[in-house]
């Protein structure tokens, strides 16, 4: 019986880690390159809400004349252009804040910002009220190890922690990606192209961060809600300082956010605790946490500074 | 040169609109449905039962319009002297031909209105009711003087009978009118340079207005996008579309529309300029502490959670305390700050202290201050009891910390290991946690019930007692709209906010002055001119002029917006502190190098920020601006994220915040009625376009860097010597308008925890 109910907290937990484990792996590539996101809340949004729309759409004609269909491609066209459309608004924050040299936090606020309006509009547009998409029918499938069954982007977000280690600290790109990150002026003394490392870390922070949103709405869930990601994005981004930027350092700061939010939903069944009050936990931690008390880390040397050719 | 190319777009989109887009609205139906009327009288009915009506003289308007837009258009490539006098020519012709054409149309309109109403009183009179007086009906039938409208709708209420909706609502202008009349305005401004002495300010003005302008129009036009895709044209099912340039005029039609519903109550009537004026106080106060944060170096995105925090401190004084009302409200006002000010002191003691990045905790005490809220105001919130020994637990410990800490023997001792042990206070906490919740026989849920909680499920407080409440706007003036609901006629005196105005302007005036006389006289001055002013004013019986006071939520928490927007000018640019803030803000290590204190100065700033998001409870809780005079869950936090695009519309000042929350707010009201007009659109639209306004004005309009760059462009103003600014400086100074707000003090680096 403990065993079960310690298997279903581990798994619950797994779940939970998985939205923030993207969104932060997103963020390390970001400000690796010396460029703050914190749009990854935003990105989200929109990634949950394109995955959403997108499976919806696809399998609409199929499930219109009978509910029930499966469609079985119907949510992996919806995953990709959750990313593309993860890349398109990382984009804009990257031509913002780097063509065009903006202050990189109000950047990442105005599509926060955006990120609120924009899923209502459309949301009245297509449905009727401006909370909620209609329900899809085609999730994204389980897989099963064991005794747990998973959706792929759980083992895609594990998976990616190695590959992410493996690329910023053993290759050329993650080499270049780094060095414009803590000293552009030298980086680009060698021919390395601070703005173009900028965008492609930018822009994969947005694929990364949308995959997480896709992952609320089609992969934990049905449909899209407003507000969804609860910020999760703002916690990945206390979890990548957390984890000092680190791969590794990521997965166990986002693994700890991930087992309180599961332990909340626990504790949020047995009304042991109000669930208002095991909601904010989560963010007095990372406050905590962020204060110091749990050793310094370092950012990127050039982080939130826009860069000029001389 | 920019100018003469964006005087010359403007008259070319016009050109454009004058034969495509329809010139004015004819009538509009709910559900927005339109009858529309290009010039020269052509009409489109998209609802298939107007009536049209004929206007005299638009053949005259059409030709004098296009000839005079075309004039701008071709004079744009002759110099100087000749475009000049042929654009201020142009201009004026486009103003007057379209303010003549515009009344025209609507004298029309009104004859074809009376003409409709007579038929209504033909019908009264053929079947007549007991209410009605025929007579006095039959009369207005067989009148043969043209009655007015009004006067028809007058004289049939004395008849009995009540014509509730006029025909032809709605009726006014359209989109190639607003545009023709915006050319003009733009062409006669242009123009104005032939007058040498206008240049300079004009240079000036342009040069603050540019980001911020053209980022409101970029943002318009994308939203324009999003309207055009989201709201099909409004029209009658039997409507059947002939041709694509009908369809064309439709599109425009409901983009004009959905602008028009956004901006035109707010700006034309007494009731939706209020309603503005009131959305527009809370966006002041937000507005301010992140302009106030931005102006010391910091950002501050924890608006919300000071809002929150503000509301509920201010809640407790209204509900609690005892006390006549000059003594308690005060204390309420203040409640607010105070709890704004310390839910912001604390990110700021945060970074002082361990140089963590305010951004960061700001954002995660808006969460935390949210479930606070939540908590207050559920619904009985239940505690286990394992969970009730295990708070008792921590609250022993932090308790005897708190003691520890302040022995100074134990203070030292403890201070020689602190981690080690912060780490075995936390291994105790956490063995006896286990310990502790472990379930014992006799354990019962411990229901917690909070005294000021409403009993039942709704999420809000009781309401405040009488002497905590900001009268709203209608109870001001001593009305009482439960009795006498609608807008009521009362006697006001307004000499006096009309004298403090025009002092306030003399005073503005005589420090305006080249070489200003000493302070004691401008004062003078001032406060002359305004009693002379009052004293003509009063003769003319200003001080009991007849005001319709409109029924709207504005409430006296607006004169307290005011006032703090005056306070920041004043510590900011007036005293000793704020000089040493905005060093800080600029650059911090030269404040900390010329003596400033750079943590108590981070800890200060925070604090004010806060409490400046706080006062948003004066107008959310004391102002009773929500359905009533009540702390609830449903208080708009999202004023508090509002409050970032302000403060960059505004250029962090606090002028330029007050005009763009005043935009905001008449945004905002605009939005809540584009929900009643269209079936497709809501106020979301609108949360849209100031997103879109932050990312604008972050990318500074996407304007070329020689017209945003501060010291390129005082030097193209000759407010430089051409050897200034030469060089490529890395960040433009903090007050340029629009321009990026103070980078956060020390280096990154350090701040990241």
């Amino acid at each position: 019986m403990e065993t079960i109910v310690l298997l279903t907290l581990v798994a619950s937990a797994l779940r939970a880690t998985t939205p923030l484990l993207l969104a932060a792996l997103g963020g390390l590539f970001s400000e690796r390159s010396g460029v703050v996101n914190i749009a990854l809340e935003g990105i989200m949004l929109f990634g949950a809400l394109t995955a959403a729309l997108v499976t919806y759409y696809v399998e609409l004609p199929y499930v219109r004349d009978a509910p029930g269909t499966s469609v079985w491609y119907a949510p992996w066209l919806g995953l990709l252009a959750a990313m593309a459309v993860g890349a398109l608004v990382g984009g804009i924050h990257a031509v913002v804040s780097i063509r065009y040299k903006a202050d990189q936090i109000i950047s990442a606020v105005a599509i926060n910002l955006m990120a609120i309006g924009v899923p209502a509009v459309i949301l009245t547009g297509l449905f009727g009220n401006n909370t909620t998409s209609g329900t899809i029918t085609n999730r994204l499938p389980l897989w099963s190890v064991g005794p747990f069954t998973f959706s792929p982007l759980v083992y895609l977000a594990f998976a990616l922690v190695p590959i992410v280690w493996f690329v910023v600290f053993r290759t050329p790109f993650g080499l270049r990606l780094r060095a414009v990150g803590e000293h552009p002026e030298a980086a680009d003394s060698v021919g390395i192209s601070v703005t173009r490392m900028r965008y492609i870390g930018v822009m994969l922070s947005g694929v990364l961060a949308a995959l997480g949103g896709a992952y609320l709405s089609i992969g934990a869930f049905n449909q899209f809600i407003t507000e969804m990601s609860g910020g999760r994005g703002f916690i990945a981004l206390a979890a990548l300082i957390f984890g000092k930027w680190h791969p590794l350092g990521v997965l166990g700061a986002t693994l700890l956010f991930g087992a309180f939010q599961a332990l909340e939903t626990q504790l949020g069944g047995t009304a042991l605790l109000p669930p208002t009050v095991v909601q904010s936990l989560p963010f007095i931690l990372t406050m905590i946490v962020l204060a110091g008390f749990v050793g310094r880390s370092v950012a990127p040397k050039a982080i939130g500074k826009p860069f000029t050719k001389s | 040169m920019t100018e003469r190319l964006a005087v010359v777009a403007l008259a070319l989109l016009t050109l454009l609109s004058l034969a495509l887009a329809p010139w004015a609205a004819l009538n509009r139906e709910t559900g927005a449905r339109s009858a529309v009327m290009l010039l020269p009288n052509r009409i489109i009915d998209f609802t298939t039962r107007t009536t049209p009506v004929e206007a005299p003289g638009q053949g005259v308007v059409l030709l004098l319009s296009v000839l005079g837009v075309a004039t701008i258009v071709g004079a744009g490539a002759l110099r100087d002297r000749p475009r000049q006098v042929l654009w201020l020519g142009a201009g004026a012709t486009l103003l007057v031909t379209t303010a003549w054409g515009l009344a025209g149309f609507a004298s029309a309109v009104d004859a074809q209105r009376v003409l409709s109403v007579r038929d209504d009183v033909r019908a009264a009179v053929e079947r007549p009711r007991p209410a009605f007086d025929v007579d006095v009906l039959q009369a207005i039938v067989d009148d043969p003087a043209d009655l007015s409208i009004e006067e028809t709708v007058a004289r049939a209420r004395e008849g009995g009978l009540i014509i509730r909706r006029l025909p032809y609502t709605g009726a006014g202008m359209g989109l190639a009118a607003f545009l023709t009349i915006v050319t003009g305005l733009f062409a006669i401004v242009a123009g104005a340079r032939m007058v040498r002495a206008v240049n300079r300010p004009l240079d000036r003005a342009l040069a603050t207005m540019a980001i911020p302008a053209v980022s409101i129009v970029l943002a318009l036009a994308a939203a324009a996008v999003v309207i055009l895709v989201m709201q099909p044209t409004p029209r009658a099912s039997a409507f059947e579309f002939e041709g694509p340039l009908i369809a064309l005029a439709g599109r425009l039609d409901t983009l004009w529309l959905a602008y028009y519903t956004m901006f035109a109550e707010s700006l034309g009537t007494a009731k939706g300029f209020a309603d503005a004026l009131s959305f527009a106080t809370p966006l002041i106060f937000t507005g301010l502490a992140v302009g106030f944060g931005f102006r010391a170096g910091l950002f501050n995105i924890g608006a919300p959670g000071q809002m929150v925090l503000g509301a509920i401190a201010t809640m407790f004084v209204g509900l609690y305390m005892p006390g006549p009302t000059w003594l308690v409200l005060p204390v309420a006002v203040a409640a607010a700050a105070l709890g704004g000010g310390l839910w912001g002191a604390l990110p700021g003691w945060l970074k002082a202290r361990f140089g963590a990045n305010e951004v960061i905790n700001t954002i995660l005490l808006n969460f935390v201050a949210a479930s606070l809220l939540l908590f207050m105001l559920s619904s009985s919130p239940t505690f286990a009891a394992p969970a009730v020994r295990v708070i008792q637990l921590i609250g022993v410990v932090v308790g005897v910390m708190i003691v520890a800490l302040l022995v100074p023997w134990l203070r030292r001792q403890l201070g020689r290991g602190p981690r080690v042990v912060l780490a075995l206070v936390g291994v105790g906490v956490l063995v006896g946690a286990v310990f502790v919740s472990q379930p014992r026989p006799g354990d019962a849920p411990y229901v917690l019930q909070l005294p000021f909680k409403v009993p039942g499920s709704e999420p809000k407080s009781y309401e405040l007692q009488e002497t905590a409440r900001l009268p709203r706007l209608p109870a001001v003036f001593g009305i009482d709209l439960r009795q006498t609901p609608g807008t009521n006629i009362k006697p006001v005196d307004v000499a006096l906010p009309a004298a403090l105005l025009f002092g306030v302007a003399a005073l503005v005036v005589a420090n305006r002055l080249r070489r200003p006389a000493a302070a004691r006289a401008r004062l003078g001055v001032a406060a002359g001119s305004a009693l002379v002013a009052y004293g003509a004013l009063a003769a003319l019986g200003w001080r009991a002029l007849p005001v319709a006071i409109p029924p709207s939520n504005l409430n006296p928490s607006f004169v307290i917006a005011i006032a703090a927007a005056v306070f920041v000018h004043y510590f900011l640019f007036r005293t000793r502190f704020g000089y040493e803030l905005r060093a800080s803000g600029l650059s911090p290590k030269a404040a900390e190098y010329g003596g400033a204190n750079l943590r108590r100065n981070t800890v200060m700033a925070m604090a004010i920020s806060g409490a400046l998001a706080g006062l948003t409870a004066t107008h959310y809780v004391l102002g009773g601006a929500l359905e009533d005079y009540a702390l609830r869950q449903s208080i708009p936090t999202g004023d508090g994220f509002d409050g970032i695009a302000v403060a960059l519309l505004g250029g962090n000042s606090p002028v330029g915040i007050v005009l763009a929350a005043f935009l905001f707010g008449v945004l905002k009201n605009g939005g809540s009625l584009l929900n009643i007009t269209f079936s497709n659109l809501t106020r979301d639209v609108v949360s849209m376009i100031l997103a879109l306004v932050v990312l604008f004005i972050a990318a500074k309009g996407f304007l070329p860097e020689r017209l945003t760059n501060p010291l390129r462009r005082a030097k193209a103003l000759g407010d430089l010597p051409p050897e200034v600014g030469d060089g490529k400086p890395e960040r433009p100074p903090d007050d340029a308008p629009g321009g990026p707000p103070g980078q956060t003090p020390t280096g990154a680096k350090e701040e990241r925890g």
